[in-house]
Protein backbone atom coordinates (compact mmCIF):
# COMPACT_ATOMS: atom_id res chain seq x y z
CA UNK A 1 0.00 0.00 0.00
CA UNK A 2 2.69 2.94 -1.26
CA UNK A 3 0.47 6.27 -1.05
CA UNK A 4 -2.17 8.26 0.35
CA UNK A 5 -4.95 7.04 -2.08
CA UNK A 6 -4.19 3.81 -1.90
CA UNK A 7 -4.65 3.78 1.85
CA UNK A 8 -8.04 5.85 1.31
CA UNK A 9 -9.45 3.21 -1.36
CA UNK A 10 -8.54 0.47 1.09
CA UNK A 11 -10.31 2.18 4.01
CA UNK A 12 -13.36 2.39 0.95
CA UNK A 13 -13.17 -1.27 0.53
CA UNK A 14 -14.79 -1.93 4.37
CA UNK A 15 -18.46 -2.87 4.99
CA UNK A 16 -20.60 0.19 4.79
CA UNK A 17 -17.99 2.90 4.06
CA UNK A 18 -19.44 6.14 3.10
CA UNK A 19 -16.53 8.43 2.47
CA UNK A 20 -12.96 8.65 4.02
CA UNK A 21 -9.92 11.70 4.24
CA UNK A 22 -6.50 11.73 5.47
CA UNK A 23 -6.83 14.59 7.68
CA UNK A 24 -4.30 16.92 9.04
CA UNK A 25 -5.23 17.86 12.54
CA UNK A 26 -3.31 21.10 13.58
CA UNK A 27 -3.64 22.97 10.12
CA UNK A 28 -7.32 21.27 9.06
CA UNK A 29 -6.03 19.90 5.93
CA UNK A 30 -7.44 17.24 3.73
CA UNK A 31 -4.03 15.58 2.66
CA UNK A 32 -6.79 13.30 0.33
CA UNK A 33 -10.33 12.58 0.39
CA UNK A 34 -12.55 9.71 -1.21
CA UNK A 35 -16.04 8.80 -1.29
CA UNK A 36 -19.26 11.16 -0.34
CA UNK A 37 -18.08 14.20 2.08
CA UNK A 38 -19.93 14.04 5.42
CA UNK A 39 -22.34 16.89 5.24
CA UNK A 40 -21.35 18.38 1.76
CA UNK A 41 -18.07 18.87 1.84
CA UNK A 42 -15.06 17.20 1.99
CA UNK A 43 -12.85 20.21 3.22
CA UNK A 44 -15.10 21.42 5.50
CA UNK A 45 -15.76 18.19 7.29
CA UNK A 46 -11.92 17.57 7.12
CA UNK A 47 -11.92 21.05 9.07
CA UNK A 48 -14.38 19.71 11.71
CA UNK A 49 -12.61 16.71 12.34
CA UNK A 50 -9.22 17.65 12.79
CA UNK A 51 -11.27 20.36 15.83
CA UNK A 52 -12.51 16.97 17.45
CA UNK A 53 -9.18 14.90 16.69
CA UNK A 54 -6.95 18.15 18.35
CA UNK A 55 -9.19 18.30 21.65
CA UNK A 56 -9.03 14.44 22.07
CA UNK A 57 -5.36 14.38 21.18
CA UNK A 58 -4.47 17.54 23.94
CA UNK A 59 -6.78 16.01 26.51
CA UNK A 60 -4.54 14.85 29.07
CA UNK A 61 -7.44 13.18 30.55
CA UNK A 62 -8.01 10.89 27.85
CA UNK A 63 -4.19 9.48 27.53
CA UNK A 64 -3.59 5.64 28.93
CA UNK A 65 -3.50 5.73 33.14
CA UNK A 66 -0.08 4.50 33.38
CA UNK A 67 0.96 7.77 31.11
CA UNK A 68 4.47 6.30 31.09
CA UNK A 69 5.04 5.78 27.12
CA UNK A 70 5.70 9.06 25.10
CA UNK A 71 3.46 8.05 22.31
CA UNK A 72 2.47 11.52 20.98
CA UNK A 73 -0.61 11.82 20.48
CA UNK A 74 -1.52 9.66 23.50
CA UNK A 75 -4.99 8.55 21.91
CA UNK A 76 -5.33 6.05 19.57
CA UNK A 77 -8.86 6.73 17.87
CA UNK A 78 -11.73 8.83 18.22
CA UNK A 79 -15.62 7.28 17.79
CA UNK A 80 -18.55 9.41 17.22
CA UNK A 81 -22.20 7.69 16.13
CA UNK A 82 -25.47 9.30 15.43
CA UNK A 83 -28.45 7.59 14.01
CA UNK A 84 -27.42 6.33 11.10
CA UNK A 85 -23.26 6.32 11.09
CA UNK A 86 -20.73 5.96 12.28
CA UNK A 87 -17.51 8.68 12.30
CA UNK A 88 -14.07 7.18 13.37
CA UNK A 89 -10.95 9.21 13.72
CA UNK A 90 -7.56 6.93 13.12
CA UNK A 91 -4.66 8.57 14.64
CA UNK A 92 -1.35 7.58 12.49
CA UNK A 93 1.42 6.68 14.60
CA UNK A 94 4.47 8.33 12.82
CA UNK A 95 8.01 8.59 14.20
CA UNK A 96 8.69 11.97 12.58
CA UNK A 97 6.15 14.76 14.23
CA UNK A 98 3.18 14.61 11.75
CA UNK A 99 -0.23 15.24 13.11
CA UNK A 100 -2.59 13.12 10.69
CA UNK A 101 -5.17 11.05 11.33
CA UNK A 102 -7.69 8.61 8.97
CA UNK A 103 -11.32 9.51 8.81
CA UNK A 104 -13.79 7.14 8.06
CA UNK A 105 -17.49 7.64 7.56
CA UNK A 106 -19.66 4.56 8.35
CA UNK A 107 -22.87 3.64 7.58
CA UNK A 108 -24.36 2.33 10.50
CA UNK A 109 -26.71 -0.36 8.73
CA UNK A 110 -24.20 -2.11 7.05
CA UNK A 111 -20.99 -0.77 9.02
CA UNK A 112 -19.38 -2.84 11.58
CA UNK A 113 -17.81 -0.69 14.14
CA UNK A 114 -15.13 -3.28 15.65
CA UNK A 115 -13.83 -4.58 12.13
CA UNK A 116 -13.35 -0.93 11.13
CA UNK A 117 -11.31 0.63 13.79
CA UNK A 118 -8.98 -2.54 13.74
CA UNK A 119 -8.43 -2.35 9.86
CA UNK A 120 -8.18 1.41 10.11
CA UNK A 121 -5.33 0.37 12.44
CA UNK A 122 -3.74 -1.44 10.30
CA UNK A 123 -3.82 0.69 7.83
CA UNK A 124 -2.82 3.35 9.60
CA UNK A 125 0.75 2.11 10.47
CA UNK A 126 0.98 0.06 7.23
CA UNK A 127 0.63 4.05 5.51
CA UNK A 128 3.73 5.20 7.50
CA UNK A 129 5.87 1.95 7.46
CA UNK A 130 5.09 0.75 3.96
CA UNK B 1 -9.70 26.98 45.00
CA UNK B 2 -10.37 29.72 42.07
CA UNK B 3 -11.29 27.54 38.95
CA UNK B 4 -10.69 29.80 35.93
CA UNK B 5 -12.20 28.79 32.85
CA UNK B 6 -9.49 29.22 29.67
CA UNK B 7 -11.30 30.75 26.43
CA UNK B 8 -12.52 27.94 24.23
CA UNK B 9 -10.29 27.47 21.91
CA UNK B 10 -11.63 28.86 18.11
CA UNK B 11 -13.28 26.50 15.57
CA UNK B 12 -11.47 26.20 12.54
CA UNK B 13 -12.79 28.46 9.73
CA UNK B 14 -15.18 26.40 7.13
CA UNK B 15 -17.03 27.99 4.05
CA UNK B 16 -19.52 27.41 1.19
CA UNK B 17 -17.21 25.31 -1.45
CA UNK B 18 -19.19 27.08 -4.21
CA UNK B 19 -18.56 30.43 -3.14
CA UNK B 20 -15.20 29.80 -2.17
CA UNK B 21 -14.16 28.49 -5.34
CA UNK B 22 -15.67 31.54 -7.46
CA UNK B 23 -13.95 33.60 -4.57
CA UNK B 24 -10.88 32.44 -4.52
CA UNK B 25 -9.65 31.76 -7.97
CA UNK B 26 -7.10 34.33 -8.88
CA UNK B 27 -7.28 36.58 -5.84
CA UNK B 28 -3.91 34.67 -4.26
CA UNK B 29 -1.97 34.69 -7.54
CA UNK B 30 -3.36 35.60 -10.65
CA UNK B 31 -0.37 34.97 -12.34
CA UNK B 32 -0.66 31.27 -10.92
CA UNK B 33 -4.59 31.39 -11.64
CA UNK B 34 -3.10 32.35 -15.50
CA UNK B 35 0.12 29.83 -15.41
CA UNK B 36 -2.57 26.65 -14.33
CA UNK B 37 -4.87 27.59 -17.02
CA UNK B 38 -1.90 27.56 -19.67
CA UNK B 39 -0.84 24.25 -17.64
CA UNK B 40 2.29 25.27 -17.82
CA UNK B 41 5.91 23.53 -16.36
CA UNK B 42 8.52 25.51 -15.16
CA UNK B 43 9.41 27.65 -11.72
CA UNK B 44 7.70 30.47 -10.20
CA UNK B 45 9.83 32.90 -8.03
CA UNK B 46 8.16 35.15 -5.61
CA UNK B 47 9.12 37.06 -2.74
CA UNK B 48 8.72 34.74 0.36
CA UNK B 49 9.46 31.42 -1.77
CA UNK B 50 9.29 29.22 -5.25
CA UNK B 51 6.55 26.99 -6.72
CA UNK B 52 7.44 24.44 -8.97
CA UNK B 53 4.47 23.80 -11.86
CA UNK B 54 4.45 20.52 -13.89
CA UNK B 55 1.15 21.15 -16.40
CA UNK B 56 -0.34 23.51 -14.30
CA UNK B 57 0.07 21.75 -10.88
CA UNK B 58 2.02 22.53 -8.23
CA UNK B 59 4.44 20.05 -7.81
CA UNK B 60 6.82 21.63 -5.05
CA UNK B 61 7.42 24.45 -2.97
CA UNK B 62 10.34 25.92 -1.02
CA UNK B 63 10.43 29.13 1.13
CA UNK B 64 13.06 30.34 3.10
CA UNK B 65 10.39 30.88 6.13
CA UNK B 66 9.35 27.39 5.68
CA UNK B 67 11.66 24.05 6.66
CA UNK B 68 12.88 22.34 3.88
CA UNK B 69 11.33 18.51 2.90
CA UNK B 70 14.73 17.63 3.72
CA UNK B 71 14.78 19.30 7.44
CA UNK B 72 11.15 17.20 8.02
CA UNK B 73 12.19 14.20 6.94
CA UNK B 74 16.10 14.12 8.87
CA UNK B 75 14.89 15.79 11.69
CA UNK B 76 13.47 13.02 13.55
CA UNK B 77 16.02 10.15 12.65
CA UNK B 78 13.88 8.79 10.01
CA UNK B 79 16.62 9.54 7.14
CA UNK B 80 20.53 10.79 7.68
CA UNK B 81 21.54 14.17 6.17
CA UNK B 82 23.96 12.68 4.02
CA UNK B 83 20.99 10.13 2.51
CA UNK B 84 18.88 13.47 1.59
CA UNK B 85 22.15 15.15 0.25
CA UNK B 86 22.97 12.40 -2.10
CA UNK B 87 19.56 12.04 -3.04
CA UNK B 88 19.02 16.29 -3.97
CA UNK B 89 22.53 15.98 -5.71
CA UNK B 90 21.62 13.41 -8.59
CA UNK B 91 17.78 14.14 -8.09
CA UNK B 92 17.10 10.74 -7.43
CA UNK B 93 13.67 9.79 -5.76
CA UNK B 94 14.52 6.32 -5.49
CA UNK B 95 17.76 7.01 -3.10
CA UNK B 96 15.36 7.89 -0.79
CA UNK B 97 13.42 4.93 -0.87
CA UNK B 98 16.24 2.75 -0.32
CA UNK B 99 17.32 4.59 2.58
CA UNK B 100 14.56 3.54 5.13
CA UNK B 101 11.99 6.44 3.63
CA UNK B 102 8.51 4.47 2.95
CA UNK B 103 6.61 5.95 -0.17
CA UNK B 104 3.77 7.05 2.56
CA UNK B 105 5.74 8.76 4.70
CA UNK B 106 7.67 10.58 1.33
CA UNK B 107 4.00 11.21 0.18
CA UNK B 108 3.08 12.41 3.41
CA UNK B 109 5.73 14.82 4.07
CA UNK B 110 6.12 15.98 0.59
CA UNK B 111 2.57 17.32 0.83
CA UNK B 112 2.76 19.01 4.38
CA UNK B 113 5.93 20.77 3.09
CA UNK B 114 4.42 21.95 -0.08
CA UNK B 115 0.79 23.40 1.54
CA UNK B 116 3.52 24.52 4.07
CA UNK B 117 6.35 26.72 1.94
CA UNK B 118 3.51 27.64 -0.30
CA UNK B 119 1.32 29.23 2.43
CA UNK B 120 4.46 31.98 2.65
CA UNK B 121 5.77 31.73 -0.87
CA UNK B 122 1.81 33.14 -1.81
CA UNK B 123 1.81 35.75 0.85
CA UNK B 124 1.04 39.25 -0.06
CA UNK B 125 4.37 40.43 -1.34
CA UNK B 126 6.02 44.31 -2.75
CA UNK B 127 7.27 42.64 -5.41
CA UNK B 128 6.28 40.79 -8.91
CA UNK B 129 7.01 37.51 -9.48
CA UNK B 130 8.79 35.98 -12.15
CA UNK B 131 8.19 32.55 -14.02
CA UNK B 132 10.90 30.84 -15.61
CA UNK B 133 9.75 27.64 -17.99
CA UNK B 134 12.08 24.53 -17.94
CA UNK B 135 11.87 21.34 -16.68
CA UNK B 136 9.73 19.53 -13.83
CA UNK B 137 11.32 19.19 -10.05
CA UNK B 138 12.83 15.65 -9.07
CA UNK B 139 9.74 14.96 -7.07
CA UNK B 140 6.84 16.43 -8.89
CA UNK B 141 5.48 12.81 -9.47
CA UNK B 142 5.00 12.80 -5.50
CA UNK B 143 1.70 14.24 -4.69
CA UNK B 144 1.00 17.64 -7.13
CA UNK B 145 -1.69 19.97 -6.57
CA UNK B 146 -3.97 21.70 -8.23
CA UNK B 147 -3.46 25.61 -8.27
CA UNK B 148 -7.14 26.02 -6.89
CA UNK B 149 -7.10 23.77 -3.84
CA UNK B 150 -3.80 25.62 -2.95
CA UNK B 151 -5.19 29.28 -3.19
CA UNK B 152 -8.53 27.83 -1.38
CA UNK B 153 -6.11 25.85 1.26
CA UNK B 154 -3.52 29.14 1.43
CA UNK B 155 -6.91 31.58 2.33
CA UNK B 156 -8.24 28.67 4.76
CA UNK B 157 -4.97 28.99 6.48
CA UNK B 158 -5.00 33.20 6.92
CA UNK B 159 -8.73 32.90 8.42
CA UNK B 160 -7.40 30.39 10.73
CA UNK B 161 -4.53 32.15 11.73
CA UNK B 162 -6.64 35.70 12.09
CA UNK B 163 -9.80 33.31 14.11
CA UNK B 164 -7.21 32.20 16.57
CA UNK B 165 -5.05 35.65 17.63
CA UNK B 166 -5.36 38.47 15.16
CA UNK B 167 -2.01 39.82 15.40
CA UNK B 168 0.26 38.76 12.75
CA UNK B 169 3.52 40.57 14.37
CA UNK B 170 4.00 36.85 16.64
CA UNK B 171 4.36 35.09 12.98
CA UNK B 172 7.72 36.80 12.48
CA UNK B 173 9.64 38.99 15.05
CA UNK B 174 11.61 37.34 17.64
CA UNK B 175 9.21 36.43 20.61
CA UNK B 176 9.40 36.22 24.93
CA UNK B 177 7.81 34.59 26.81
CA UNK B 178 5.32 36.32 29.33
CA UNK B 179 3.86 35.45 32.93
CA UNK B 180 -0.10 35.86 32.41
CA UNK B 181 -2.02 36.20 35.48
CA UNK B 182 -3.30 32.27 35.33
CA UNK B 183 -1.26 30.39 32.84
CA UNK B 184 -3.38 27.43 31.70
CA UNK B 185 -2.35 23.96 30.86
CA UNK B 186 0.01 24.08 27.85
CA UNK B 187 -0.92 20.40 25.74
CA UNK B 188 2.65 18.94 24.89
CA UNK B 189 3.16 19.75 21.23
CA UNK B 190 2.77 23.72 22.28
CA UNK B 191 4.71 23.27 25.45
CA UNK B 192 7.56 22.26 23.09
CA UNK B 193 7.32 24.95 21.53
CA UNK B 194 6.91 27.52 24.19
CA UNK B 195 9.81 26.19 25.69
CA UNK B 196 11.60 27.42 22.46
CA UNK B 197 10.90 30.85 23.18
CA UNK B 198 13.68 32.56 24.35
CA UNK B 199 13.58 35.99 22.87
CA UNK B 200 15.94 35.61 20.19
CA UNK B 201 14.54 32.91 18.20
CA UNK B 202 11.71 33.48 15.58
CA UNK B 203 8.46 31.43 14.69
CA UNK B 204 10.87 29.54 11.55
CA UNK B 205 13.70 29.11 13.96
CA UNK B 206 11.70 27.30 15.99
CA UNK B 207 10.20 24.90 13.57
CA UNK B 208 13.51 24.25 11.87
CA UNK B 209 15.14 23.12 15.37
CA UNK B 210 11.36 21.01 16.18
CA UNK B 211 11.33 19.45 12.31
CA UNK B 212 7.83 20.84 12.36
CA UNK B 213 6.08 22.65 9.79
CA UNK B 214 6.16 26.34 10.10
CA UNK B 215 2.22 26.84 10.06
CA UNK B 216 1.83 24.32 12.53
CA UNK B 217 4.63 26.46 14.37
CA UNK B 218 2.47 29.48 13.59
CA UNK B 219 -0.88 27.69 14.84
CA UNK B 220 0.15 26.65 18.31
CA UNK B 221 2.31 30.35 18.84
CA UNK B 222 -0.96 31.88 17.89
CA UNK B 223 -2.66 29.92 20.95
CA UNK B 224 0.17 30.70 22.91
CA UNK B 225 -0.16 33.96 22.28
CA UNK B 226 -4.37 33.85 22.82
CA UNK B 227 -3.18 32.40 26.33
CA UNK B 228 -0.64 34.89 26.94
CA UNK B 229 2.25 33.08 27.55
CA UNK B 230 4.20 34.64 24.30
CA UNK B 231 4.39 38.03 22.95
CA UNK B 232 6.17 39.84 20.52
CA UNK B 233 9.29 41.40 22.11
CA UNK B 234 9.29 45.03 22.01
CA UNK B 235 12.85 47.05 21.86
CA UNK B 236 13.51 48.50 25.16
CA UNK B 237 13.90 52.08 23.66
CA UNK B 238 9.24 51.78 23.07
CA UNK B 239 6.98 53.42 25.71
CA UNK B 240 7.58 50.75 28.52
CA UNK B 241 7.11 52.89 31.43
CA UNK B 242 7.89 51.99 34.61
CA UNK B 243 4.93 51.78 36.43
CA UNK B 244 3.44 48.34 36.19
CA UNK B 245 5.35 46.82 34.09
CA UNK B 246 5.87 43.72 35.73
CA UNK B 247 2.34 43.58 36.85
CA UNK B 248 0.97 40.96 35.44
CA UNK B 249 -2.85 42.31 35.72
CA UNK B 250 -1.32 45.22 33.37
CA UNK B 251 0.23 42.79 30.98
CA UNK B 252 -2.86 41.33 30.42
CA UNK B 253 -4.49 44.29 29.84
CA UNK B 254 -2.10 45.12 27.43
CA UNK B 255 -2.85 41.99 25.72
CA UNK B 256 -6.43 43.14 25.57
CA UNK B 257 -5.62 46.60 24.32
CA UNK B 258 -3.25 45.05 21.15
CA UNK B 259 -5.91 42.53 20.21
CA UNK B 260 -8.33 44.93 19.76
CA UNK B 261 -5.92 46.97 18.13
CA UNK B 262 -4.87 44.15 16.06
CA UNK B 263 -8.68 43.27 15.15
Amino acid sequence: MPGIDECLLETMRLPGARGAALVDWTSGLALGTVGDPPGGDHETAAAEAAELARLAAEQQAFGPEDGGDAADPPVEDVILSNRDSYHVLRFVPTSFDSSVCLYLWLARSDGNLALARIRLGEMAERLVLG
Amino acid sequence: MTVVASTPPPRLPVRDRQAALREARGVVSPMLTRLADERATGVLHREHGTLHLVDGRVVHAESPLAPSLGTLLTAHGGLDATAWRDAEDTADEAHLLRHGVTPGVLELTQVSALYDAAYFALAPSSTPGRFRYGGAHWLAAVHPVPVDDLERETLRRRALLRHIWPDPAIDGAPLVRADPVAAPAVPSRQAAVLARVDGVRKAVDIARELGRPAFHTLVHLRRLAAAGLVCVRTPPHQDHPSDGAGDPYVALLKRVRDALEAL
